[in-house]
């Protein structure tokens, strides 16, 4: 949970330069239905919001399961216009669509129209998770040359570890020792032919070398059947934060034995899946009949995992029970399973446009992790302070999605306002700003005056509404923006935010 | 053509002029500052000693002028005389950060006899040529010309607001004892180099009506400091933000935070309010009054440099449309009295260790040992706290006293990661400086010590028996002088 700082890259697509030629022999498992894909993507300028943003292409890999289904990473085809696959065996590029991208652990599923591209492919088999220090080999089409790559490493660990593209995601994770480089990301990593892993990151050369990161299968077919019912979810998160009870004067204030299980819990996020189920000070002893240890780690297949990957294989709406011990009795509690919204303001976005309002030169943003991406280093520390502790201090309940004062485009009409850029709003018109979804509305409200406050102590900026209707399309046609809004939410979940009482005023 | 190489031949002029007049003799002194600041992250003990050398400037009276930072977490302060080797022991009599000002005296009242001293010298004005002066290593002055560029309110080192400041342009040669110089004129003394920057040949000083202010304060063997009012302003210009606030028709700057225990704040005025004018003099829509001497000057310089504490202020200001004068005593209560105090050079940071956890109260000297990017490094809740406490902590009472890391034993297990955590109390009872800590946890001889924090795990628990000697046993292991300093 949380922010932490970006440890990894993901690996990053190849940029494109030319095309393979063809082969014909007898083809492995793997080469049967290991696929390249070339992606024409674009990705939003959120500092020109009203933009359509960069055009880019790279490459990068995925693989063919049962005679149907491609799967890739997320950040293959993140933000694609156009894709084609190839196969090995065939050199003609087939058009390809994606039906569900998953940011949050890094999949994705490819499909291609034309049933000729499917010729010759099999039922490629999952596997299970290899044996440390077992051989596998990675297939994909990295940076040195046009043709399929295959090089080939031991499982070096199995443990979790944060996923990069999304910001904010960490899920079990395998590394191995086989070169991984640019291009091999979406690639099937083989043992036995089954798949056993796909490619997706690693460390840039100067940190570390011969580590390579690869989603496991238990992520990989929780993935497959998620999008079972034609649209995928987001992972589920029991949303508290637990503490090790190691300390013997802990064991002995919370009245348990040394018997080296229980962890305490020591944050509740409201509105989380153990909002009103478990309190703070509970320790928790088991989850689905697992012991829990107390550095919070259970045993599964033989193999010690945080107690997190107990909820990580399962699905929104799906129940966990723990048994809790609390008032020095033990307490059977269950938790139905849901997203954890209040964190969503650290993931990056994919396919959403960015939203914002323009108003008289004003661009209101909501704060996004893509947006702070951007602003962070300049930002003012409020903004940024707002930003780390928005989940830790649970803001969202207040303010689910603090909008932001991003910029004032020059115009004479605003000239003074130009040093206000950067600001969190507070209110519009008297009326609390909560979302982004609250600035149109309260732009109308009021008499002939807009009035803007924000917070901290900054001075409040004051708009005519007569003056501001007459400069909008000067305004537009300045800075080339098509439309004065875009606020419609798409994909992002939100937390509800436990609003503080309605139209109280500063 | 001719014409041309003249002026380069005017140009080519040196710029130094190694003096012999009289006039320079018996003015300046060598000072030699060992300096060893406290470890804000190891805080029972000191960081590695370094000197600094500057020159500094003899008064009629035997006194010497300096930087404040030349001294800063001295341990000991020496004069020299220019032309011998001959040394004396120096206490500071007064010093101010916030000015960048120090005021030394010679343990030896005879050391500086002789030494006709330097007077002070009028205040200056941005295109007035002026020289800096440097001491050569056989005692000689070296006399550099410079020039005035700039004369405003700008930002000081050590200090949050502004104060009047000098741009020099000089070209300085490297020499001993630069690290503070004397900007003078005409054998007067016109200011204080307090920075230089050697690229651009730009350097700060700070001006006379500055030294004038300290050393009228020191006079009296009781410092006081500079004034604040403790508010936060916007300018006024803008057309519909002066409707709004129901501005008079021109002047005038709007206060978005009072801080009650300020200047400002006794004296009646509240957020919202249209400051007119101060003492008599008009302020423009920008922040500016009309100085007699420099024009158009921020408004920082008239509450700051021109009253001393304890004099009256007296303010006109434009509340919802309605004119109205205020009257109240200039004085430093929005700076001094904090929570969390920002400047504590000299002072050896306070800590408690219990049994291997290291408490500590919050100064902005802590925040600022994370570096440059302290406001990104240090840990965030502390940072918040600093940065926002006048809105987030304004009772100057509650000190904030935080866990700033743990020294792992037995005792310790588990807690070992654990740093930059707010306390909030301990057994129940609110803690609202460290002394009330130590004091709670001496109380307690067996039973369970329950430490509860801002943030999570929120709760840390350590076994109060035995405790005493667990705690000396880790001042022995980590060779801590002393578990505790209050």
């Amino acid at each position: 949970m949380g922010n932490g700082a970006l440890r990894f890259a993901p690996l990053l697509l190849l940029p494109l330069l030319g095309s393979c030629g063809k082969g014909d022999w007898q083809l492995s498992e793997a080469r049967k239905n290991v696929v390249m894909i070339e992606v024409t993507a674009q990705t939003w300028d959120y500092r020109l919001p009203w933009n359509p943003g960069t055009v880019s292409s790279a490459r990068g890999a995925g693989f063919v399961i049962d005679r149907k289904r491609i799967i890739t990473n997320a950040h293959v085809v993140s933000g694609a216009r156009y894709l084609t696959v190839q196969r090995e065996a065939d050199p003609r590029k087939y058009p390809a669509k994606v039906n569900f991208v998953a940011h949050d652990c890094d999949l994705a599923m490819v499909e291609v129209e034309d049933p000729d591209f499917y010729k010759g492919t099999t039922d490629l088999k999952i596997g299970g998770i290899p044996d440390l220090e077992s051989v596998v080999s990675v297939y994909g089409f990295p940076i040195g040359g046009d043709r399929l790559s295959v090089t080939r490493g031991v499982v070096s660990r199995i443990d979790y570890n944060s996923y990069t593209h999304s910001g904010r995601e960490s899920h079990l994770a395998i590394q191995i020792d086989a070169a991984i480089n640019p291009g091999n990301s979406g690639g099937p990593v083989m043992q036995n032919d089954k798949v056993v892993g796909v490619a997706f990151q690693g460390f840039r050369g100067d940190v570390a070398q011969n580590v390579g990161y690869m989603i496991p299968t238990p992520v990989i077919r929780r993935f497959l059947k998620d999008v079972e019912d034609g649209k995928y979810d987001h992972y589920v998160d029991i949303a508290i934060r637990w503490m090790a009870l190691e300390n013997p004067a802990m064991r002995k204030y919370y009245h348990r034995p040394n018997d080296g299980l229980g962890v305490v819990v020591t944050d509740i996020f409201s509105e989380g899946s153990s909002d009103g189920v478990l309190e703070k000070g509970d320790v928790l002893l088991s989850i689905d009949g697992h012991p829990i240890e107390s550095d919070g780690s259970v045993r599964l297949d033989g193999q010690p995992v945080q107690l997190e990957e107990i909820v990580e294989r399962k699905f929104a709406g799906d129940t966990v029970e723990l048994e809790v011990w609390r008032n020095q009795s033990v307490e059977k509690k269950v938790i139905t399973l849901r997203p954890a919204e209040m964190f969503s303001m650290y993931e990056v976005l994919y396919e959403e446009a960015p939203r914002y309002v323009l108003y008289g030169g004003l661009v209101f943003q909501p704060m996004t992790a893509n947006l702070m991406a951007g602003l962070l280093g300049s930002a003012d520390l409020r903004l940024r302070q707002t930003y780390t502790l928005f989940g830790q201090d649970q803001l969202y309940r207040e303010t689910p999605e603090p909008v932001i004062l991003t910029s004032v485009l020059p115009d004479r009409s605003n000239v003074y306002l130009v040093g206000l850029a950067g600001q969190i709003v507070k209110e519009i018109n008297g009326k609390r700003i909560r979302t982004l979804a609250d600035v149109v509305p309260a732009l109308e409200l009021g008499g002939e005056k807009t009035v803007i406050h924000f917070e901290g102590d900054q001075r409040p900026a004051v708009l005519k509404k007569k003056e501001v209707d007459q400069v909008m399309p000067r305004i537009m046609a300045q800075y080339g923006i098509a439309e004065t809004k875009r606020t419609e939410l798409g994909d992002r979940r939100l937390a509800k935010g436990s609003f503080k009482k309605e139209g109280e005023n500063r | 053509m001719k014409w041309f190489y003249l002026i380069l031949g005017c140009l080519a002029l040196p710029l130094a002029i190694v003096a012999e007049d009289e006039d320079s003799r018996g003015s300046l002194v060598r000072v030699r500052a060992s300096i060893q600041p406290y470890d804000q992250f190891r805080p029972w003990q000191k960081k590695s000693p370094y000197g600094l050398n500057g020159t500094g400037v003899v008064l009629p009276g035997g006194k010497v002028l300096a930087t404040a930072a030349l001294v800063a977490n001295r341990t000991e302060v020496g004069l020299e005389k220019p032309g011998s080797a001959e040394k004396c022991a120096a206490e500071v009599e007064a010093i101010d950060y916030e000015a960048n000002l120090a005021l030394l005296q010679p343990t030896d009242k005879n050391f500086l006899k002789g030494f006709s001293g330097v007077v002070l010298g009028p205040a200056l004005r941005a295109g007035d040529k002026t020289e800096v002066w440097q001491l050569e290593r056989n005692g000689e002055m070296l006399r550099n010309q410079a020039e005035i560029l700039s004369a405003g309110v700008g930002r000081y080192p050590s200090d949050e607001a502004g104060f009047l400041l000098y741009g020099v342009r000089v070209s300085l040669p490297k020499r001993d004892d630069s690290y503070t110089l004397p900007l003078m004129k005409d054998g007067q003394l016109a200011g204080m180099m307090m920075g230089y920057d050697r690229d651009s040949q730009e350097g700060t000083a700070i001006p006379i009506p500055m030294i004038e202010h300290f050393l009228k304060d020191a006079a009296d063997g009781k410092y006081e400091g500079f004034p604040t009012l403790g508010v936060s302003w916007s300018t006024l210009r803008d057309p519909n933000l002066r409707e709004e606030v129901m501005a008079p028709k021109s002047g005038g700057l709007l206060l978005t935070r009072v801080n009650p225990r300020g200047t400002a704040g006794r004296a009646g005025l509240k957020e919202g309010d249209v400051l007119l004018s101060v003492d008599g003099f008009k302020l423009d829509e920008d922040g500016n009054y009309r100085d007699s001497l420099y024009g158009p000057t921020a408004v920082g310089n008239l509450i700051r440099t021109k009253p001393t504490v304890g004099s009256v202020a007296r303010f006109r200001i434009s509340r919802n449309g309605k004119e109205m004068d205020l009257t109240g005593t200039y004085d430093r209560k929005a700076r001094e009295e904090v929570a969390i105090p920002t400047l504590q050079f000299d002072q050896a940071p306070k800590y408690l260790v219990v049994g291997g956890m290291v408490f500590q109260e919050l100064t902005g000297v802590y925040l600022q040992e994370w570096g440059d990017k302290w406001s990104e490094r240090a840990p965030q809740r502390l940072v918040e706290y600093f940065t926002f406490q006048q809105e987030k902590r304004a009772d100057p009472g509650k000190k904030v006293v935080f866990l700033s890391q743990v020294l792992p034993s037995p005792i310790t297990l588990g807690y070992q990661q654990l740093s930059g955590l707010v306390l909030e109390k301990m057994n129940g009872h609110e803690i609202n400086n460290l002394a009330e800590l130590a004091k709670a946890v001496d109380e307690i001889s067996s039973g369970d010590i329950v430490f509860e924090f801002r943030d999570e795990p929120g709760k840390l628990i350590l076994q109060a028996d035995g405790l005493p000697a667990i705690s000396e046993k880790i001042a022995k292991d980590y060779g801590l002088p002393a578990l505790r300093r209050l």
